[in-house]
């Protein structure tokens, strides 16, 4: 990282204090600012001024729903739970939220072919080259919850050797706007985020990454936006102690 | 909840800390109105706006206890979240990176809270006032910057001006808001 001089510093400091600089440059400019207290006050000055920018906004009334989506957010998740850091999934064990503990999940139920992913066929998964995988697959199929997702199906194939799964589901419901689906692997009972998808057609494909033996089950939720753990009880859940080769 | 709003945030900020779930109703019933009008300046559509503002309140919710009130005002701290969450929606998939970023330096030692030297019942109306008053080049550079989350490089481009004419903008722009704000005791 190239270091910044004096002159430099002051030119960038105004768009640092509006975060308007691209990254590495906000990094050269904190970089300077922990050397140069002069630069620092200045710099601390431009911020406070640039954040009151928010107070020149006129307050808004939401819609009665948010508040009470809030509260219900809250009580389904514990205070102070720094998010796990999503690319470790061997992170500290956090607590889960209320509705969490409540997962049950099913047995999963046997699934006979490697394939079945691509038998879906679904546009996601097209392509994937199963042939040319040299490890032998595991296959899990999953049903969708009987009463928030009935009819609903994932079916999920690991390849051991490349420590890589591949998702096909369908039939899941219907997101509202602003909704995502959510993919959790959860090892212990602590459920770490394995990605979302936002499809509007109720079938899913997805490719996940991690080494499944770590993890006892896989879950889908339905979330609003992505989080760093579930917000509501999954509308599908599945064991990985079962699966087929 | 009785006492100087002041007192009050941080009596919220001690049972947030606690998990005191009816602290971040308070919260919510203080300042939801603020976040999601700052949400929807940027987002410009409701339910998006409304989508940052629940993230954000989690944010505070799932993070407080790393909250320290000697830097900063849990205002302050909300309506950084609500910011980065709505522009990391405007601007596309970059949330992640940037709410590590952006939460942990509002935390930075360095840099002293915005409303620390303001009063926690703001002159509002004062500080758009001395946004107004700024020539509109100036006013819309930093409106480009903070509510549409725009690098300077990218503002350059938009208005078609060199790079070097954004970076003064944004400068200007900013002491004279100051300068306009300390001559009215808003900032000290």
């Amino acid at each position: 990282m190239t270091r910044l001089d004096e002159a430099e510093a002051d030119d960038l400091l105004a768009a640092y204090a509006l975060d308007a600089l691209p990254e590495a440059d906000a990094r050269r400019v904190e970089e300077h600012l922990r050397t140069c207290s002069e630069h620092r006050a200045v710099a601390a000055e431009l911020r406070q001024t640039s954040s009151m920018l928010s107070l020149t906004v006129e307050d808004r009334e939401p819609s009665p729903e948010l508040r009470r989506r809030i509260v219900e957010a809250v009580k389904a998740t514990p205070a102070n739970s720094k998010p796990v850091d999503r690319g470790a999934p061997q992170a500290a064990v956090v607590a889960l939220p209320r509705r969490f503990r409540s997962w049950r999940p099913r047995p999963a139920r046997l699934a006979v072919a490697a394939t079945v992913a691509i038998g879906l066929g679904i546009s996601a998964l097209i392509g994937y080259q199963v042939g040319l995988v040299t490890g032998r697959p595991v296959a899990y199929t999953f049903q969708g919850d009987a009463s928030a997702a009935p009819g609903a199906e994932a079916r999920l194939v690991y390849f051991k050797d490349r420590k890589e799964a591949v998702l096909a589901a369908s039939g899941l419901p219907k997101l509202a706007s602003g909704q995502v689906y959510e993919m959790w692997l959860i090892k212990n009972g602590v459920p770490v985020d394995k990605g979302i998808s936002a499809s509007a057609t109720g079938d899913l494909g997805a490719k996940l990454s991690g080494d499944l033996s770590q993890f006892q089950q896989f879950a889908i939720t339905i979330e609003p936006g992505e989080q760093q753990l579930p917000t509501t009880k999954p509308i599908l859940i599945g064991n990985l102690q079962a699966g087929s080769t | 909840m009785s006492g100087e709003p002041e007192d009050q945030d941080h009596h919220m900020a001690a049972q947030l800390k606690r998990g005191d779930s009816t602290a971040l109703e308070s919260l919510y019933d203080r300042y939801g109105g603020l976040a999601y009008g700052l949400a929807f300046r940027i987002l410009n559509d409701r339910s998006a706006a409304e989508d940052a503002v629940q993230e954000a309140f989690l944010a505070v919710w799932r993070n407080a206890s790393g909250f320290d009130t000697s830097r900063g005002s849990l205002r302050n701290w909300l309506l950084s979240i609500v910011r980065n969450r709505a522009i990391d929606r405007l601007r596309g998939n970059v949330r992640i990176h940037r709410e590590v970023q952006l939460e942990s330096a509002e935390h930075a030692p360095e840099v002293p809270d915005a409303w620390q030297a303001v009063a926690v019942d703001l002159e509002r109306k004062q500080i758009r006032d001395g946004f107004a008053e700024l020539p509109d080049a100036q006013r819309r550079t930093l409106e480009l910057a903070y509510f549409g989350g725009y690098t300077h490089v990218e503002i350059a481009s938009r208005m078609q001006v060199p790079l070097g004419t954004v970076k003064g903008r944004m400068r200007i722009g900013l002491e004279k808001m100051r300068s306009f704000l300390v001559a009215r005791g808003v900032v000290g």
